[in-house]
């Protein structure tokens, strides 16, 4: 449905997206893990035609057998919503504080499907009810400061389901929330996108977010996918020695109890820290952190190295152990 | 928000309300008709009926001080809206387009702001002759490149918001963003040099008047009675005093009001400075 081979997204600084190949069918649920500044909003934006305009574009971005490489705004406005939709982090700065709700959710179905006032309001009311919005009628009236932060996010949902995408791109929609309401908003995310036959794309700093969400996942480090599989392969028995120092001791991360703030630990520190894009190695980019470094990784990528049937990981020691 | 009103902010309302109540009042109620000369009264000192005394033809001051305020705003109102509006509008078109657009129109609008608007009004007085209308024009012309910087910067910062980037994401093009989004965020900055800008319209428009370049007789304005008045100051000294104490009130009660708000809706700037 949605397709980057090789898709790079470099800035003068440094690649902050390097020959990434991603595919998502319909009804696949995708997760995207890694630390900050992976790359994973360059991902996300990237599959919305929303790059930063800074930014230099090589690869292929197909959408539906459609070539999208170099389509211009006007090319993915069409697009947005009814293909593509996404929702944001902060559910807070997500909507404009002097926009009442309802008419932010109904902005895209007025524009994209010709709806009437009347029909679009009638459309936002049924959308607030799905999301699971108290008292729809007179949130559809409320100003966003009106509403909690759980509440936002579901309107920002709303917004996004509006146009029945086929593809739901949630970058990291729970990290502004406390631990209950992001839960029941991961719960509600898959049981849309079951309900809908639509495909989620999830993006989190939290594994247990990704374990609950997603059926397959992707691991990045430094603008590369690093590791790919199934969620509950990967998390259990990752295989990228990033991914291994990712989930650290823990190597079940849906059973790690919350800590004192009700809040699950965030994704426990490796050694050293992520370098910026300019200081960022040539080869693999995990070498200079990585605890089993070969003399090969600095200078030169490795390729992928196929692990199972559905698993795949990029690194010159595995590959190594693989084949041995 | 539970923080005392800034002072300049009072003190500014305090003289708007006071200019723009006289105006007001000056539409259906005058102590005498401004325009009514009376030789024999002429010079005449402040009494119960001539409340500021009467100027050298023996019109009542308080009178054609009233119906001067009333210009005045109107000048500056016209001048502020329609300079305001455009400036405004070039700078969203600016902020939404960017690249060589945007750098197009910010370069055309400091080109726009290094122009003197009295060299500019007295061009247009040359070519089309004094006239009211020619200042208003003129003073709408200066304020364009004021609003288009303030709604540039303002709409640039607007741009970043999560909030434009979801609007962008449900597919809605620049221009629909521009007007539903940017232009009610950046209101609060636009309202605040609007008001200031009506202190320097006011004071722009008693200068063009002065040199009679503006309001031409019998309108009344301040800065021609203060012209009028000036080869008097010997005789009559209080006649050219009035009329320039109505400037120094309406400037600096604009000024202060477009700082308190400032200081109102964005704390961290008035810091700042
Ligand atoms: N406009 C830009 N110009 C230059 N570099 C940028 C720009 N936007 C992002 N980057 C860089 O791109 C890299 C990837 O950023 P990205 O936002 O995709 O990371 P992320 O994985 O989403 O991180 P986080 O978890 O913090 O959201 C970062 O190093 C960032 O500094
Ligand atoms: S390629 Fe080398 S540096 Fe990179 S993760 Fe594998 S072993 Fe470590
Ligand atoms: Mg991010």
């Amino acid at each position: 449905m949605i397709e980057l081979q090789d898709f790079s997204v470099s800035f003068k600084s440094g690649t902050a997206l390097r020959q990434a190949s991603l595919a998502i069918r319909p009804g696949d649920r995708t997760g995207i893990v890694g630390e900050s500044g992976s790359g994973k909003t360059m991902l996300a934006m990237s599959l919305m035609g929303m790059a930063p305009a800074a930014a230099d574009l090589s690869g292929k971005l197909v959408l539906d057998g459609r070539d999208m490489t170099g389509a211009d705004d006007r090319g993915w406005e069409a697009l947005r919503a009814r293909k593509v939709a996404m929702i944001f982090q902060e559910p807070m700065t997500a909507l404009n504080p002097l926009r009442r709700v309802g008419d932010t959710v109904m902005d895209p179905l007025r524009l994209h499907l010709g709806l009437s006032k009347a029909e679009a309001r009638a459309r936002a009311l049924a959308l607030f009810e799905e999301v699971g919005i108290p008292s729809p009628v007179e949130r559809l009236r409320q100003f966003p400061h009106e509403l909690s932060g759980g509440q936002r996010q579901r309107v920002v949902i709303a917004l996004a389901l509006a146009c029945d995408p086929e593809l739901l791109i949630a970058d990291e929609p729970t990290t502004a929330l406390d631990a209950n309401v992001a839960l029941r908003i991961i719960d509600l995310l898959v049981r849309l996108a079951e309900e809908r036959q639509m495909a989620l794309l999830f993006i989190s700093h939290d594994l247990a977010a990704v374990a609950r969400a997603t059926r397959d996942i992707v691991v990045m480090y430094g603008g590369d996918i690093v590791e790919r599989g199934p969620t509950a392969e990967v998390l259990t028995t990752p295989r990228h020695p990033y991914t291994q120092g990712l989930l650290g001791a823990r190597p079940n991360p849906v059973a790690e109890p919350r800590g004192a703030d009700g809040k699950r630990p965030r994704l426990p520190t490796i050694p050293g820290s992520v370098p910026t894009l300019q200081d960022l190695p040539s080869g693999c980019r995990f070498s200079g952190r990585c605890p089993v470094e070969l003399p090969v990784c600095a200078g030169t990528r490795p390729g992928s190295t196929l692990i199972s049937a559905t698993r795949l990981a990029n690194c010159h020691a595995l590959k190594q152990e693989v084949s041995a | 928000m539970k923080t005392r009103l800034p002072v300049n902010f009072l003190i500014g309302a305090v003289l708007v309300a006071l200019v723009l109540g006289a105006a007001a009042l000056s539409l259906v109620w005058t102590p005498h008709d401004f325009a009514q000369m009376n030789i024999k009264a002429k010079f005449g000192p402040a009494s119960s009926t001539y409340w500021l005394g009467t100027d050298q033809l023996g019109r009542d001051v308080v009178s054609q001080l009233m119906a001067a305020a009333r210009n005045s705003m109107t000048v500056a109102l016209a001048a502020v809206l329609i300079g305001g509006s455009i400036g405004t509008a070039l700078g969203l078109l600016a902020s939404a387009i960017g690249g060589w657009v945007e750098d197009l129109v910010m370069r055309i609008a400091d080109i726009g702001f290094a122009f003197p608007a009295l060299l500019f009004a007295i061009m247009l007085a040359a070519v089309f002759g004094p006239s009211l209308t020619n200042a208003v024009l003129a003073i709408s012309f200066i304020n364009i490149p004021v609003f288009a910087r303030v709604a540039r910067a303002s709409a640039n910062q607007v741009w970043t918001r999560e909030y434009v980037a979801a609007a962008q994401a449900a597919g809605l093009n620049r221009a629909v963003i521009s007007w539903d989004h940017i232009l009610p965020n950046i209101g609060a900055a636009i309202i605040v040099q609007a008001t200031i800008e009506f202190a320097v319209a006011i004071l722009a428009e008693a200068a063009l008047s002065y040199l009679g370049l503006g309001a031409q007789p019998p309108a009344p304005s301040w800065g021609r009675m203060l012209s009028e008045a000036q080869t008097l100051m010997y005789l009559a000294p209080q006649l050219a005093i009035y009329p320039g104490l109505c400037i120094v009130a309406a400037v600096l009660g604009f000024g202060l009001l477009g700082d308190g708000l400032r200081d109102i809706t964005d704390p961290r700037l008035s810091r700042e400075r």
